[in-house]
């Protein structure tokens, strides 16, 4: 059973310079599962997604102690190599952030950077990634143009295309719909529910109807520290602790 | 009721002002224009801007196996040009520059032996004849000599009399500045070589790789106070440092263009590195993020994304870099001398658009008239530069999506 577990989290309290951003931080993320993370602005849900591929080492004042384990290894780690876990562990923003180049060069660029250069196996790359983010037929023969001349929705869809093409392990989405419309949204709720059964997928969210239609795992977090963590339906039905229940039914945040 | 006209009458005021100042800066640009272009259109030319600067008078003679023969132009001469058939040339009377009567030529036929000369003095050994070279004096053995101011009809008339001739003075044509361009040209490009890339990777270093510490504000500092150090002393400091360094380094004897685009080199630093870094900065960090979480590395990351996407911010810095290396006369004085010059090397003296026009007006008297003219090429250089370089990025934006 311990083998399902991607993220092991122990005691993990983050700071950006004096400021505590998280506090006492333990979860554990299981294999193939859909996590979410949800609870109010600033409660620390973010924060705690970009620990988990070091996105946070770019953020100057950050500085964190405790463990996260990725499997059995310690991805703070002095030896850990940063560049390597970011190919396993990928991530999809809020805003889609395409590059300004054409669509195939934007899913094309993580395994260049690996230093894929045969053009038939990026090709095949390429077309795989789009297959699997249900954009391959929206986009098929017109993958030399500019990937800003697609609608938002492609281009979130693309984005996470995009990580699907570097063949990660987790995928960490970052409220992936909130700049999106309801039927863009829709799909990308669709193609999320369908990629877990070949990824681990972490997705922090505003929208707690999103959390419920699509997480197996939800986690509260409320001022830096985790208020409860189950399973979705347990947790919005019958949530443990009273701030949960307040949060879930709309009393505050 | 008074607090309300009270703020009318403010506003009005106030934006009078902002439409006041606009005419004026206006106004004084387009008059700035209007007098170099009043001044300097009539000697523009095609001329003035192929020939050299020196005129040099050449006394020649036909090689071996060159002759008189028949040489028939399809050419009909009204404008008082008369024909040799005999030599295939034409030759007319002109006023020439300081006003007097010269014989200049018109037309030389592509088969003309006189294509063919042999230099009786020093310097180079073949010679030619061309369109608008003056003709001095034709000399003879069976013949007296035909001379400028006998006029070219007579000269005709008794060059065609003779099978051969044992010697012809010609004078090239001067005053042009194709020296001066050409020299402006290779500072361009050289100081472009040596500036642009020191320059942009500075910007890089400052805005991507460096922290935000004491020591890179200091340097941000440094770099903003070299901005608006007068240019002369960028000079002096070419003289003493680049010009023996050259010296050292090329066969150069003395200034010289490498020693003036090294010069210009440090003058422009300051800009590029300055203009390079707004434009990194305003490459959107979601695109660092988007790349950086993707397994890239921050060299990655730096040369595949953030760079291509400034590249719009750095064609500006280049045609700002342009723009100065165009107009710099003061730091150019020392750094590469101010010597008129057609023969045009790397490592010898010779003098930049900018700075010809500062020795034309050293001149006694001030030659404002061809100033004018060369700072009339000047703008014209500018605005095709410009307008180019606007293209190329816009072609660039166009090719990443990016509407504008």
């Amino acid at each position: 059973m311990n083998d399902s577990i991607v993220f092991n989290v122990k005691n993990l309290n983050l700071f950006y310079g004096e400021k505590q951003a998280l506090k006492n931080i333990e979860i554990p993320i299981y294999k193939n599962q859909i996590t979410a993370l949800i609870g109010p602005s600033g409660c620390g849900k973010s924060t705690f997604l970009r620990a988990l591929n070091r996105m946070n080492d770019l953020i100057d004042e950050c500085h964190l102690d405790g463990k996260i384990n990725y499997y059995d290894q310690d991805i703070y780690d002095q030896t850990m190599d940063v560049i390597g876990l970011r190919t396993h562990v990928g991530m999809v923003f809020q805003k889609p952030n395409p590059f300004p180049m054409s669509i195939f060069d934007n899913i094309a660029y993580g395994p260049r950077c690996q230093g894929i250069k045969d053009k038939q196996k990026l090709k095949e790359i390429v077309d795989e990634a789009l297959k699997q983010a249900a954009l391959y037929d929206e986009v098929k023969d017109r993958l030399k143009e500019s990937a800003l001349s697609l609608s938002g929705g492609q281009q979130q869809r693309l984005c996470i295309a995009r990580t699907i093409a570097m063949k990660p392990d987790v995928i960490l989405m970052d409220e992936p719909t909130s700049a999106l419309d309801p039927v863009a949204t829709l799909k990308i709720e669709d193609l999320v529910v369908e990629l877990k059964k070949n990824y681990t997928i972490i997705i922090v969210t505003h929208n707690m109807q999103q959390a419920a239609r699509i997480a197996d795992k939800t986690a509260f977090f409320l001022m830096g520290e985790l208020i409860e963590y189950g399973d979705t339906s347990t947790l919005f039905s019958t949530p443990q602790y009273k701030k949960t229940e307040d949060y879930i039914t709309g009393r505050f945040g | 009721m008074s607090m309300l006209n009270k703020r009318k009458v403010y506003d009005i005021t106030m934006q009078s002002l902002t439409y006041l100042s606009s005419i004026v800066s206006i106004v004084v640009l387009l008059a700035i224009v209007f007098f170099v272009f009043q001044k300097g259109y009539r000697l523009i030319s095609w001329d003035l801007i192929t020939h050299n600067y020196q005129s040099v008078t050449y006394t020649a003679d036909l090689k071996e196996d060159q002759e008189s023969g028949t040489f028939i132009s399809t050419k009909t001469f009204d404008d008082g040009s008369f024909y040799s058939t005999k030599w295939g040339i034409a030759i007319k009377d002109d006023e020439n520059l300081i006003g007097g009567t010269s014989v200049f030529i018109t037309y030389v036929h592509p088969d003309s032996p006189l294509n063919a000369l042999n230099n009786k003095g020093v310097g180079i050994e073949d010679l030619s004849v061309d369109v608008d070279y003056q003709i001095i004096r034709v000399a003879f053995d069976g013949a007296s000599s035909a001379l400028a101011i006998h006029g070219a009809e007579h000269m005709i008339e008794v060059w065609d009399s003779q099978d051969s001739f044992r010697e012809l003075e010609f004078s090239t044509t001067g005053g042009g500045i194709r020296g001066s361009i050409i020299t402006t040209l290779y500072l361009i490009v050289l100081t472009l070589i040596f500036a642009l890339p020191i320059g942009v990777g500075a910007a890089i270093y400052l805005t991507e790789y460096a922290k935000n510490n004491r020591f890179t504000r200091f340097l941000r500092q440094m770099i903003e106070t070299l901005t608006g150090i007068p240019s002369i002393i960028y000079g002096l400091m070419g003289l003493a440092v680049f010009v023996p360094l050259t010296i050292r380094l090329t066969d150069a004897t003395g200034a010289n263009i490498i020693s003036g685009a090294l010069t210009l080199t440090v003058i422009l630093l300051p800009v590029i590195i300055r203009t390079t870094e707004e434009s990194l900065k305003v490459v959107p960090d979601d695109y660092r993020y988007a790349s950086l979480a993707l397994g890239a590395s921050q060299t990655q990351t730096t040369f595949k994304v953030v760079l291509p996407n400034a590249t719009a911010g750095i064609l500006t810095a280049t045609l700002l870099a342009i723009g100065r290396i165009i107009g710099e006369s003061a730091a150019l004085v020392f750094a590469i001398g101010t010597a008129v010059k057609d023969d045009i090397r790397l490592t010898e003296k010779s003098t930049s658009l900018a700075v010809h026009i500062w020795s034309m007006m050293t001149d006694e008297p001030a030659n404002i008239e061809l100033s004018s003219t060369i700072a009339l090429i000047i703008l014209a250089i500018v605005l095709v530069l410009n307008i180019s370089i606007k293209l190329l990025s816009k072609r660039m934006l166009r090719k990443q999506g990016v509407k504008k």
